[in-house]
């Protein structure tokens, strides 16, 4: 339904912005975008998409749905065209058994290549970063991940986590950590409910959650290293970009130059904490910053 | 829960509807249209497998089999296995099973229909020297007609629950505010898309109860 | 100490998955799941029988309530399941009592007492008024007349009933999963998560499994408690056509402005 309504805004907003805005967009493929399903990616998807609405670019935001395994096998597919990822999240899916690393470049540096092959370029990264968080409750006694190896903690995560060497692979096998109990728990603000209602003792998180601060949660440091880079960079079909060319490539990178790790709290403070919409939210961040 | 984060996650937040009409309209006709596609879709399979059977008898059986191992599939279990596929998030993962569901309601009471049909007015009818064809459309309907309003009856009110069910791998209509509402543990999405669902059911039970009148004044002249 | 859940690859296979013993144990293996999933069930079908068999019994002795049950078993059957679940979860949260069982259990009571009552009603009902006279001028009390008379003769289709709606809880159970819950439905849940069909398509074998044997659970049941008369009776007179596989339907009576077919009212 969200589709409908983006159809319908970009039905009412060509009109008249696409007259007054930039004219000379070649024809081209309309620009399918999606949000993963979980609050920060839908706002950074409404952010895109909006953004290149505005700049007169045909442009679908899909209904949210699925995580990076439909988002990337619908931008195989054709389905999507344009998708926004989290890059060591990129490399956990693509490349899943190159070395993690820390440093974004690195990491574009795989993931480019990996995308290369299914026909897709990344495009620049944001300095916004949300990386990956351990979460425990701000009661317990440590302060680094490697401080709770002997403490028979229940984790509680994702399904994605448990497969993934830079996640619950990496706990048991980097940091030796034998958990009591583990728990599937969907992504979001359910392991805020889980950890805080005492069912787990620990979550892994994103660190812009903002109910980390709200529960009175703390984040472990990562101090074997195992969590990834996580700055966000889109990744466009490269059919997009033959047939826009550099000035839809700029267009974007100046934006994704903009967005910094605080925006992200910020929007997310907004969607889960009072609880309005990520398209709303993206709008009157785009305003702010006079993109649109 | 911390008291800041409840006093502004109402069960239900009444500007939410305002706010956010277009999306809850747009879950609306989604699920309205999920709801009369599947129904329509199964109504046209159930009726050439109704014809097959009535045409021989002996199919009757697999047919009826067939489509009672389709309905006792969980519901979650088949829109999850048909997500794993190809199909994938296309509306075909929903479609296919939604479809599937109705064809046992609406196989056995379009047959039951067919089958209410007294031999001797067939008899009568041929006497009076109908064509096969004018005999099914000017005796035989009729008299399966209510049995076809009913099938769809409860077919239409079963799907809508089920649509719901179907926001499970996010093309749910009403069903994707539902699992928004607990992806975000934000309580207003959830609530009006299950209130709503359940209107639906309730709103669409009683419009058929009325067309079924509606269509079979006789069955009610009868018996006063 | 074990490990609840592992990682499951997505090349794991069924065989595989079902044979690691693994899978079996811990707190989300597949025999606390199924206990989950049978505490509940059973939970849902002994609350749903209790309230529906005596009062639908008793009413139907009395001919009372006829169009009041025939517009509640109307409504009921309406209710979608899924959403009333869905609904009841926050109120349960604000309350403290978490995710579940009480969301999911009321919902599953919902859907399976219209079912009950409506089988056990129009079998008390449709008893042959013959027997019940004879007990009467017998100087059988009214509740003796119900209790002797009208049950026994009215077994066969109120099991027909408890089975069809225990069958359909256990089908239904795992919408529980994505409200917050779990029990056998999170392989579902996860599998659809982690795009995993081994988990999904294992998930749902194990459902199928548990369906089939509730339904011979029921059968087995009913065979053994049946009173002997009423067994002899069958066994001598040819059951009438839709006695013994079909739900009741009310479908051509006044009150009763109900579904044809009953017996596929609604399985989830």
């Amino acid at each position: 339904m969200l589709a409908i309504t983006a159809l319908l805004l970009a039905a009412c907003g060509n009109g008249e912005e696409a007259a007054d805005q930039d004219l000379d967009i070649p024809d081209g493929p309309t620009i399918e975008i999606r949000g993963q399903d979980f609050s920060e990616a839908i706002t950074l998807a409404e952010v895109y998409g909006q953004y290149l609405d505005a700049l007169g670019y045909d442009v679908d935001i899909h209904s949210p749905a699925g995580f990076r395994d439909e988002a990337v096998s619908d931008l195989e597919a054709g389905t999507l065209n344009m998708i926004v990822d989290y890059i060591g999240g990129s490399q956990a899916q693509l490349a899943p058994d190159a070395e993690p690393s820390s440093d974004p470049d690195e990491v574009m540096e795989i993931i480019s290549e990996a995308y290369a092959d299914i026909g897709a370029t990344v495009l620049d990264y944001t300095p916004a970063i949300d990386g990956d968080a351990f979460v425990v409750r701000g009661d317990l006694d440590a302060e680094t991940i490697s401080d709770v190896a002997d403490m028979d903690l229940v984790l509680g995560a994702s399904a994605q986590c448990f497969e993934r060497p830079q996640c619950y692979i990496g706990f048991t096998d980097v940091y030796g950590i034998e958990f009591a109990d583990t728990q599937t728990i969907e992504f979001g603000p359910l392991l805020g409910e889980a950890l805080d209602a005492g069912e787990v003792d620990a979550v892994v998180w994103n660190d812009t959650a903002p109910q980390i601060e709200e529960f009175g949660f703390k984040v472990l440091e990562d101090d074997e290293g195992i969590f990834p880079a996580q700055n966000i960079a889109p990744i466009l079909d490269d059919s997009l970009i033959e047939a826009y060319g550099d000035d839809l490539v700029n267009a974007i990178n100046e934006l994704s130059a903009m967005i910094t790790t605080d925006d992200l709290l910020d929007w997310n403070f907004e969607t889960d904490i009072e609880f309005r919409e990520s398209d709303d939210v993206a709008t009157e961040w785009l305003e702010e910053q006079g993109l649109i | 829960m911390s008291m800041l984060l409840a006093a502004r996650n109402p069960i239900l937040r009444w500007s939410y509807f305002l706010e956010q009409w277009d999306r809850i309209q747009g879950a609306i006709f989604q699920h309205l249209q999920l709801t009369l596609m599947s129904v329509l879709l199964g109504f046209i399979i159930s009726a050439g497998l109704a014809a097959i059977g009535l045409r021989y008898r002996w199919s009757i059986g697999p047919i009826t089999l067939f489509a009672a191992f389709v309905y006792t599939i969980p519901s979650v279990a088949f829109f999850g296995v048909l997500r794993t596929t190809p199909l994938g998030l296309s509306v075909y993962t929903v479609l296919i099973p939604l479809t599937g569901f109705t064809l046992l309601i609406l196989v056995t009471n379009i047959l039951d229909g067919f089958r209410a049909v007294p031999a001797s007015v067939k008899e009568a009818a041929d006497a009076m020297g109908m064509t096969p064809m004018r005999r099914l459309f000017t005796v035989e309907v009729p008299v399966a007609v209510p049995y076809m309003i009913n099938g769809l009856r409860i077919a239409t009110v079963t799907i809508v629950g089920l649509v719901a069910v179907a926001g499970i791998v996010g093309y749910g209509g009403l069903g994707n505010l539902i699992m928004e509402g607990i992806r975000r543990q934000f309580w207003s999405p959830l609530t009006i898309g299950a209130s709503l669902s359940i209107l639906l059911a309730i709103l669409l039970d009683l419009l058929y109860f009325l067309l079924g009148r509606w269509l079979t004044p006789w069955a009610r002249t009868a018996r006063s | 100490m074990m490990l609840a859940q592992r990682a499951i690859p997505r090349d794991t296979t069924l065989g595989e998955w079902f044979t690691d013993p693994q899978s079996w144990t811990g707190s989300a293996g597949i025999l606390a799941s199924l206990g989950d999933t049978v505490v509940l069930c059973l939970a849902v079908i002994l609350t749903s029988s209790l309230l529906a068999v005596p009062t639908a019994a008793y009413l139907a002795h009395h001919r009372l309530a006829q169009v009041t049950s025939a517009w509640l078993v109307n409504i009921g059957r309406a209710l979608p399941t899924f959403a009333v679940a869905a609904l009841l979860v926050p109120v349960s949260l604000r309350g403290g009592y978490g995710f579940e069982p009480w969301p999911i259990f009321i919902a599953l009571v919902l859907l399976t007492v219209p079912p009950m009552f409506l089988s056990t009603y129009v079998a008390v009902r449709e008893v042959d008024p013959a027997a019940v006279d004879a007990a009467r001028a017998m100087g059988f009390t009214e509740r003796a007349v119900l209790r002797s008379v009208e049950l026994p003769l009215a077994s066969t289709v109120i099991f027909t009933g408890l089975r069809v709606a225990g069958v359909q809880v256990v089908a239904t159970e795992p919408i529980r999963a994505f409200l917050g819950g779990d029990g056998l439905g999170r392989y579902i849940r996860d599998g659809i998560g982690q795009n995993n069909a081994t988990l999904t398509i294992g998930g749902t074998i194990l459902i199928a499994a548990l369906a089939g044997i509730t339904g011979l659970v029921f059968s087995a049941t009913e065979r053994l408690i049946k009173p002997y008369g009423v067994r002899r009776l069958r066994a001598h007179r040819k059951p009438r056509s839709g006695d013994a596989d079909e739900e009741p339907d009310l479908g051509d009576t006044d009150e009763f402005a109900s579904h044809h077919g009953a017996a596929v009212g609604r399985m989830r």
